[in-house]
């Protein structure tokens, strides 16, 4: 019986034409759009998350105990020999001072990081190709904000480990592009040597940068923040999003199922002749109930049809080429890139599947329960109003 | 004719009332639709400028080619001028002062000596005239962890990451060590009033909110200020109209020759928010797109089931000798009164609502695990004068486009076979 | 005021030991005679701070009082905003009194390296006070003309790690045993400071410069102008003076 329902349902839809495909198109519209909505979504989460990762968490931050980033003033003691038997890091020494574009003085934070180091992603190799006494690597942001370019030289000024003063030109050796504004804004990338040689401070460290190696065990004078930890605000802000989003397709879902109940409430008015020729024949009412139900609920499976047939090409696309996204104002600690490359999980596709497909069959069903009241004579005689 | 049309649509509810809620429904959601978008997109916008940027911001050019450096000694001068003048010539805005500012926070012990110190970002708001829309603009009052907000002279708020550092507590008073706009030295005594929370770290570890006065008074800024910042009072953007203001108000106040007097900054033009903002117009353009599509394809349907229904009246009709082109015409009019009566009704209902998620808003931050943070938790919508016709698109267009495709019925149907049909 | 005094005591107390030969006298001989030109057991010195900002200049005026190179007590004058407030420092320590908030600070660490009042002039650059002859190794380089005066150039290199500058040079006239131009170098040689002495008028049978400006050569701007007003030599300080107490007063 069930698979005569769907035989008819299916005969009926195909008869119908045009505005079943319209219907379709609009169902199969909300179905790819909810599902590209979370890929963004997902796909941002995980842009953000291997980004932050990639240039400035690494798989956690050793930190030693006097230093706090958010403390400018704890730079000058906040650093320390880190114990040789910390192995997988990438030490970083952070040292103020200022450079002077044009007679301007600007405040700078000279961070040292290893020439040879793969844990993040700053771009330390041009330190080797460099032969510059002293080679700096700097991000767009602070590129834009000194005006400088590649291979300009900076007046810079700094304190060695005892105070004195200390001023030479730097060379721009590379800038580098990245989402994290944090290893960016304000900052001036120098290898490790040099800031050791620059300062005195040899083999000093503020903090290190764990890799995938990295195996936690407590260290006297210095604290481990995770990579968990350091991701948390970021998840927040990646659900807040989902949230913000996820209004979005609830409206756009119900716009498709509203045209669903429209359309089976005119096809029920029209189809009196039709219902009532099925009673005659001797299907129960409730066989009926069930045949307009399953027609309605096969909109959703058309619409998976035709969204695939848009839809796969277009995620892939996306997938593979990214969406193109506004360089925003960094402030906020977000990390946004320009493009973002959505992800399509299983559990994204299977879910949206479920939903769109279980809210049509509830919207056909709704209309249809109006068959089960009908009076079949008239129906036949096509007389209901 | 309308009057007769109109008659029928009150009085036959079976042709109208389906129709009209469908149109209102669907009206109601594309205008909600779109305007929860122009919220959703507006939240990074709107958070840049109810904390940064104002919708437009005065500075002095010298300051504003330093600010990063927070230069005070540049500040604009004779401001409270500057401000009758804003009220008077762009009275569509509402102009507040900011000073931000850098200090060393000292925490006395018990004799008078220094127990603890802490550099704090200092940020001073107009808090006290009651006038300024700072408190509820900042979301200070609900970001406060303890404590309350300052009601008096010598009163602070302070991060509340930075009062546990300092470890201080509601009550307690601090001298805030730092220099004047001139480079003075200058010392200033407050006592904390409450502890607060912004969700950013940099702030929750650092910042320190006291009074415009205040601030006036410590830095020897009296009447000059660092920043004047603008909001339309719509509480929208509204790009052209910004870049006329800032256009006239610059061809008039900003002089090449003196690096101290006003230039005006739109939102746009500040913190790299231009392509921000195009990219957000583009995606919600694409959105109610999509959605009137969507819209337009319903209604369409409601079109052609309004036709379907009155399939036997029309035969009556042609029967009695009315002629096909004016029932035809008088189909397309009652099309027409319906989608409006329906897209004025589904506006009203997609605008209430939307001015309901624009004042009260969907408060989801007891579904983040760590609703601490500079994002707004509540989800808002926000109503643009494009709402108001926005509905009416697939309301009217897509209902009269509906009721003539199906209307083109009419013309097939042959007199002949209009008596054998109605005998059925 | 302090200020001025260290940057004195900088220039003009060099210790014995130099064996550099220059005509008759030696790099060690000039800074003595230098030294007791113009250093003394005690000073007070009412002088203006001039701070040239980027739209307007401004006036300091102070009264200060040295003991010995380590202790120092300043007391703010004018302006009005500035009056009372006052600043003590003893051996390596500073603390500033507002009489507005009735508070002592005491500054250290990194406060330190922040500007005196907007001035080109770091609290750190005021609280050095060791002799420079037990910093420096001094070598007369050449006689140049300053003016209308013979000046000796000499160059003094750090021989100790900590110092601010690791290499200065100062100008000191042939006849008067004044300094009359400095410039501070970074490690790299790159100048960082200069100070020129003016306006050089006897006072207590020594020569003295009246007038001077400190500039940080790295940045824009017209520097920092120190000016004498009056100024006494070996006259007696009272012992409260030197003491935190004495803030409060």
């Amino acid at each position: 019986m069930m698979k005569l329902a769907f035989q008819i349902a299916y005969k009926n839809l195909m008869g119908a034409g045009l505005r079943t495909w319209l219907n379709v198109a609009v169902l199969s519209f909300a179905f790819v759009i909810i599902i590209f909505f979370n890929g963004l979504m997902d796909g941002w989460n995980r842009q953000s998350r291997t980004d932050s990762i990639a240039w400035e968490y690494g798989h956690g931050h050793l930190q030693n105990d006097a230093y706090d980033p958010y403390d400018a003033f704890t730079l000058q003691d906040g650093h320390a020999e880190i114990p040789s038997k910390v192995k997988n890091v990438t030490p970083i020494l952070v040292q103020q001072g200022n450079i002077y574009p044009e007679g301007r003085m600007m405040s700078v934070l000279l961070k040292g990081i290893d020439k040879e180091q793969g844990t993040i992603k700053i771009p330390t190799e041009a330190f080797t190709t460099s032969t510059a006494q002293f080679p700096a690597i700097i991000g767009n942001r602070m590129a834009e904000a000194a005006q400088l370019k590649v291979g300009d030289q900076v007046l810079l000024r700094w304190r060695d480990k005892n105070g004195t003063f200390d001023a030479s030109n730097i060379t721009i050796v590379d800038i580098f592009d990245t989402t994290v504004a944090s290893v960016d804004s304000g900052q001036i990338w120098l290898p490790i040597e040099t800031l050791w040689e620059m300062t005195g401070l040899h083999n000093h460290a503020t903090l290190a940068i764990a890799n995938s190696n990295y195996e936690h065990v407590p260290i006297e004078g210095w604290n481990f923040e995770s990579q968990a930890e350091m991701l948390q605000n970021l998840d927040d802000i990646i659900s807040m999003k989902k949230y913000s989003s996820s209004i979005l397709y609830i409206l756009l879902l119900a716009i498709a199922l509203l045209a669903i109940f429209d359309t089976q409430v005119l096809s029920i008015f029209r189809r009196q002749k039709e219902i009532g020729t099925y009673i005659a024949l001797g299907m129960t009412r409730l066989q009926v109930v069930r045949l307009f139900t399953v027609e309605g609920s096969m909109y959703s499976f058309l619409a998976m049809i035709v969204g695939c047939i848009y839809g796969i090409p277009l995620f892939i696309f996306l997938n593979a080429k990214g969406i193109g996204m506004p360089q925003a104002s960094q402030e906020m600690g977000i990390s946004l890139a320009d493009r973002i490359y959505p992800i399509f999980g299983l559990q994204l596709i299977v879910g949206t599947i479920l939903l769109v497909t279980i809210s049509a069959t509830i919207v056909s069903y709704l209309p249809a329960r109006k068959i089960a009241k009908m009076n079949p004579v008239l129906a036949l005689k096509g007389k209901l109003q | 004719m309308i009057q007769f049309l109109l008659k029928g649509i009150i009085r036959d509810k079976s042709r109208s009332i389906l129709p009209i809620i469908i149109i209102a429904i669907g009206v109601g959601l594309t205008v909600l639709l779109s305007g929860y978008l122009k919220g959703a997109f507006g939240d990074i916008i709107d958070q840049n400028a109810r904390f940064e940027t104002g919708h437009v911001k005065i500075m002095t050019q010298a300051y504003a080619e330093n600010k990063d450096q927070v230069p005070n000694d540049l500040a604009l001068l004779d401001a409270s001028g500057w401000i009758d003048t804003l009220h008077n010539e762009i009275p569509q805005m509402q102009w507040v002062q900011r000073i931000k500012f850098g200090g060393l926070i000292d925490v006395p012990d018990k004799d008078g000596n220094t127990r603890a110190q802490g550099p704090a970002t200092g940020m001073a708001l107009d808090l006290f005239s009651g006038k300024s829309g700072e408190n509820k603009r900042m979301n200070l009052e609900s970001s406060l962890i303890t404590g309350a907000l300052p009601k008096k002279a010598g009163e602070a708020i302070i991060g509340h990451d930075f009062s546990e550092k300092l470890d201080l507590k509601i009550g307690d008073e601090i001298t805030l060590f730092g220099s004047t706009m001139n480079g003075s030295m200058t010392f200033k005594t407050f006592e904390i009033k409450g502890t607060i929370k912004f969700g950013t770290s940099a702030m929750d570890k650092g910042a320190l909110i006291i009074d415009l006065t205040d601030a006036q008074q410590m830095l020897d800024m009296e009447n000059a200020t660092g920043e004047i910042l603008g909001f339309l009072k719509s509480g929208v953007y509204d790009q052209p109209e910004v870049d006329n203001i800032s256009e006239e108000f610059n061809n008039e106040y900003k002089l090449a020759t003196d690096e101290f007097s006003p230039e005006m900054f739109t939102l746009r033009e500040q913190n790299n928010l231009a392509s921000l903002l195009d990219y957000a117009d583009v995606m919600s353009a694409l959105f109610v797109f999509i959605f009137v599509l969507a819209m337009s394809i319903v209604l369409w349907n409601t079109g052609l089931l309004g036709g379907l229904r009155r399939y036997q009246e029309f035969g009556i009709r042609l029967a009695l000798g009315e002629s096909k082109g004016k029932i035809y015409r008088s189909m397309v009019l009652e099309a027409v009164l319906i989608g409006i009566i329906g897209s004025v009704l589904g506006t009203i209902i997609g605008i209430a609502i939307t001015y309901y998620l624009q004042v009260v808003g969907i408060d989801i931050s007891g579904y983040l695990n760590n609703s601490s943070m500079i994002m707004p938790t509540v989800l808002r919508s926000k109503i643009t004068p494009s709402l108001f016709y926005i509905g009416f698109i697939p309301g009217v267009v897509a209902m009269v486009f509906g009721t003539m495709l199906a209307g083109i019925g009419i013309y097939k149907r042959e007199t002949a076979n209009l008596f054998n049909e109605l005998e059925v | 005021m302090k200020t001025i005094k260290y940057i004195l005591v900088m220039i003009v107390i060099v210790g014995s030991g130099f064996e550099v030969q220059a005509q008759n006298l030696t790099a060690n001989e000039i800074i003595n005679k230098v030294d007791d030109n113009m250093s003394s057991e005690t000073q007070v010195v009412v002088s203006d701070m001039v701070i040239y900002g980027k739209r307007n200049k401004r006036t300091v005026t102070s009264k200060g009082y040295t003991r010995g190179k380590n202790d120092s007590f300043t007391e703010y004058l004018a302006p009005a905003r500035e009056e009372g407030t006052k600043m003590l420092k003893l051996e390596d320590r500073l603390w500033i009194y507002s009489p507005s908030t009735d508070r002592t600070i005491q500054l250290s660490g990194h406060m330190l390296r922040q500007s005196v009042m907007g001035s080109d002039l770091s609290y750190e650059d005021m609280m050095e006070d060791r002799e420079l002859t037990d910093i420096y190794e001094a070598t007369i380089i050449s006689e140049e003309t300053i003016g209308d005066r013979n000046t000796w150039k000499l160059e003094l290199i750090a021989k100790v790690d900590d110092v601010s500058y690791p290499k200065r040079t100062i100008w000191i006239d042939t006849e008067r045993f004044v300094p009359l131009k400095e410039e501070l170098f970074a490690k790299s040689g790159q100048l960082l400071k200069k100070v020129v002495m003016d306006d050089i008028k006897q006072v207590e049978g020594r020569w003295y410069p009246f007038k001077m400006n400190y500039k940080d050569v790295l940045k824009d701007g017209k520097g920092t102008d120190f000016i004498v007003k009056e100024i006494q030599f070996n006259v007696e300080i009272p012992e409260y003076i030197f003491t935190k107490a004495s803030l409060k007063k």
